[in-house]
């Protein structure tokens, strides 16, 4: 049996296991390092970088330290960082290439913390977060104007800032009328540029002077001439063309900016009707009362929660990178793993436990932190189907200020398609003191607040619905106008309301909307003053809208009038080529329609002189044919004269003698 | 390609025994018709360089191998979708999974099992088939392969002169 035992192969065999495992290990640190930051990097979109990492082996543990992840919209800022995270690692699934961590607790943790250098990747992608925060801001309604200072005790935003902030249609239609002139006029150049010069023009009348000045003085002659008169004809020709192809497009230039500018005309009206309608805060806007006086700071914290979870929802889970790999094996047939129920499931890589303290927020801003919130998450791993759990988190208040407690919760769910994420947040007893409110310089003195909120997100969409009860308020605004007098009688009475709000629809685009009953309660108190700035502001737009008009129509003038200069120069140009033509080409012609008359005239006189002797004799032989017939015609007339006196006498005497007959 | 003809002949016409060479085929199965990183074959391999297996036939087969599993691949691939996805055996496999030291094998993985199952299946006949080859070959076909015409052109091909040098060089 021992014969078939090769010693030198198992030492060499166990020599060189060791050795692997050893370079592994040595090897481990910096190798993870490289993966964090690679991945990392890859999955933020922005840099991520690991000062150091150490292994422990008692237990196996590792020691990351000085980990920044960039903000990838803002290079110079760092997402999140922290100064150390020591989680302890499960030796043998490290073996077989599974990273499972059982515990990690991060210390220094921060958020917005300014980086010594940018944190841009070599290729950026860019995204729209920026329009949808526009969008979103909007959506919450005449905000940020009013929020500026309490100086001016504006309720509706200036017009000037409503001008700012609106897309309008005679900006659009005036760009578009100057965009479509600058056109119109550089194909113009172009087509002045193959016209004559005046200089072009003597030039050709000094030409044509030279070819039809004098008599030809011989065939060739005229033919040396006309050859260089047809030339010339041909270049006149071709001149012609081109003044007509660029009085065409001036023409058209014309009718273009002509309707550009009647749809520019018409804009003001559109621009002005759109935007009453939009900054009405009559009877049936005054929901928007809500949002003037919380949607301001509430939409700038629920921004930045929204672009948080955007921002560390790639880390957590990565669905569309999961279907990628696993079809790529499949085509690949590198099979499959088929997995099953488990207590101990092995994912690559998994964090079990994850706990950090963050420093809540400044509400009001300016007063310091609210306190800390100790944050507790479980089951991090991009393979939740693995260990078929969901990633949970929860979050404690602790060194609450002004805060009786505060918890929140929350679970994401990407074990089946479409993921769910949810979260709830309950604040209970919150003390707030002198909160400014974005309406002619309120504040909010104290009030005690709880407030509850629930929001999901799921394939794309967004459901945030939030509800605030603020109890004991009381209200007060240095400002001593009209308005703010009014608002601050009216909120007297007012010791308790309720806010709510709601973001609904994309993640990206939402619907926001923010609701109370204090509404109600203001409403009437608030119509009246309404109404005045409204028409005040009315006025001020229209009045702004047509001095835009008028800064397009004023250009539209000058560039009509350059065109019209242009025609008529044009115009001129092409009289003086038609001109030309027609009065070398007269001469030409003149001079052979000369020659052609005096040949017709001396063969008409000749022709003339011949029928005139041919005439004569003509009269001649009718004369003598004449007289020759009324000789002819005497002589017959005297035979029949003659004849008939014969006749009568022959009677006469017939008669007479049956007379003589009768009686005799 | 030469050398690779001229180390399977050296293999045959060499004095290593034929159930060490037959054994190096029969192991090179697992190697070569497996995913290589895989625990099974560390195994594998430390069986190999313990028991006094031909190690030419081993990494020799294992080449050999490697290429016909291309070929069996999605073979191995349904052997193992049909096994892991056998109701009747289900409560086997999830016994298995709660153990780490099975899980490090990775036996749920569709091709690793069906390839290591066919392996297996296979390394039986393998060793018997391969050893009754190399002992016909070498009782009655070597002289006889060595009397041919093309036994004498081969002699005097370049292929008998690598297969010469590897002879002068082990």
């Amino acid at each position: 049996m021992m014969k078939w035992i090769r010693w030198s192969g198992l030492a060499g065999f166990i020599v060189v296991v060791a050795l692997i495992i050893t370079l592994w290990l040595f090897a481990l640190g910096p190798l993870m390092k490289m993966a964090i930051e690679k991945y990392g990097s890859e999955a933020v979109g922005a840099q991520v970088n690991v000062e150091d990492i150490s292994l422990g082996f008692n237990p196996l543990s590792l020691t990351i330290t000085g980990v920044q992840v960039a903000d990838k919209d803002a290079p110079m800022e760092n997402v999140v960082s922290f100064d150390t995270a020591v989680a302890t690692l499960e030796t043998f699934p490290l073996l077989l290439g599974h990273v499972i961590i059982p515990d990690v607790t991060l210390s220094g943790v921060a958020m917005g913390t300014a980086r010594a250098y940018s944190g841009e990747l070599d290729v950026v992608e860019e995204k729209e977060t920026a329009e949808s925060t526009t969008d979103q801001d909007a959506e919450i309604t005449v905000s940020e104007a009013e929020n500026q200072d309490d100086s001016e005790s504006q309720v509706l935003p200036s017009a000037d800032d409503i001008l700012e902030r609106e897309k309008l249609l005679t900006s659009i239609y005036g760009e578009e009328l100057e965009e479509s002139y600058k056109l119109h006029k550089t194909n113009i150049d172009k087509a002045v540029a193959n016209i004559p010069t005046e200089q072009a023009l003597k030039n050709y009348e000094t030409e044509l002077n030279r070819i039809l000045t004098g008599k030809f003085k011989s065939l060739d002659d005229f033919k040396q001439r006309k050859k260089e008169f047809d030339a010339l004809n041909t270049k006149f020709k071709k001149d012609k063309q081109a003044v007509a192809e660029i009085t065409l497009a001036i023409n058209e230039g014309k009718s273009d900016l002509s309707q550009k500018w009647s749809k520019l005309k018409g804009a003001p009206k559109q621009d002005f009707n759109n935007l009453k309608g939009k900054y009405t805060l009559d009877g049936a806007g005054v929901g928007n009362l809500t949002a003037l006086l919380f949607g301001d700071e509430m939409g700038d914290y629920a921004a930045t929660a929204l672009d948080y979870y955007e921002k560390v929802r790639p880390l957590l889970v990565d669905d569309e990178g999961k279907d990628e790999i696993q079809a790529i094996k499949d085509q690949r047939l590198d099979g499959r793993f088929v997995q099953f129920d488990t207590d101990r499931p092995l994912p690559d890589f998994w964090i079990k436990t994850l706990t950090f303290t963050l420093t809540l927020p400044e509400v009001p801003k300016g007063s310091g932190s609210m306190g800390d919130i100790a944050i507790n998450v479980q089951d991090i791993t991009h393979q939740q189907d693995v260990i078929n759990a969901p990633m949970r988190l929860w979050g404690t208040g602790q060194n609450l200020k002004d805060i009786k407690s505060l918890e929140l919760t929350g679970v994401l769910d990407h074990r089946a398609s479409p993921s769910k994420d949810v979260f709830n947040l309950d604040i209970q007893a919150w003390q707030l003191n002198n909160l400014k409110l974005g309406l002619v310089g309120l504040k909010l003195l104290n009030s005690t607040t709880s407030v509850k909120a629930n929001a999901t997100f799921s394939n794309g969409q967004m459901d945030v619905v939030g509800n605030g009860l603020f109890e004991q308020a009381k209200f007060d605004s240095k400002d001593r106008t009209f308005v703010a007098k009014e608002m601050v009688a009216a909120l007297k009475n007012i010791d308790k309301f309720t806010v709510s709000g709601s973001a609904k629809g994309e993640l990206t685009s939402p619907s926001v909307s923010l609701k109370s009953d204090l509404d109600k309660q203001l409403n009437t108190a608030f119509n009246k003053r309404i109404k005045q700035r409204q028409a005040e502001l009315e006025v001020e737009l229209k009045q702004k809208l047509n001095d835009k008009l008028l800064a397009y129509g004023g250009d539209y003038t000058e560039q009509l009038k350059e065109l019209n200069l242009t025609e008529g120069s044009l115009k001129e140009k092409g009289k003086a080529l038609e001109k030309l033509g027609k009065t070398e080409l007269a001469s030409y012609e003149a001079q052979l329609k000369a020659e052609a008359d005096a040949e017709k005239a001396r063969a008409k006189a000749k022709l003339d002189a011949k029928k005139a002797e041919e005439k004569a004799k003509i009269d001649a032989e009718k004369a003598r044919a004449k007289a020759k017939l009324e000789a002819e015609k005497a002589r017959a007339k005297a035979k029949a004269k003659a004849e008939e006196d014969k006749k009568k006498k022959e009677l006469e005497e017939k008669a007479k003698a049956k007379l003589k007959k009768l009686f005799g | 390609m030469f050398n690779f003809v001229a180390k399977f002949l050296k293999l045959l016409n060499g004095d290593a025994s034929p159930g060490q060479i037959s054994l190096g085929f029969a192991f090179a199965l697992f190697v070569g018709l497996t995913p290589f990183f895989s625990l099974h074959n560390l195994i594998i391999l430390f069986l190999v360089f313990v028991i006094r297996v031909n190690l030419g036939a081993f990494f020799l087969g294992s080449a050999v191998f490697a290429l016909i599993a291309f070929l069996t691949d999605p073979l191995s691939i349904s052997v193992g979708e049909s096994l892991l996805a056998n109701p009747e055996l289900s409560s086997m496999w999830t016994e298995l999974y709660q153990s780490d030291v099975w899980r490090a094998f990775k036996f749920n993985h569709t091709l690793l099992l069906g390839s290591v199952v066919i392996a297996t299946v296979l390394f039986i006949p393998t060793i018997i088939i391969s050893r009754i080859i190399i002992s016909v070959y070498r009782e009655r076909l070597m002289k006889w392969f060595e009397k041919l015409k093309i036994g004498k052109m081969l002699k005097a091909s370049k292929l008998y002169k690598a297969y010469e040098r590897l002879g002068a060089s082990s």
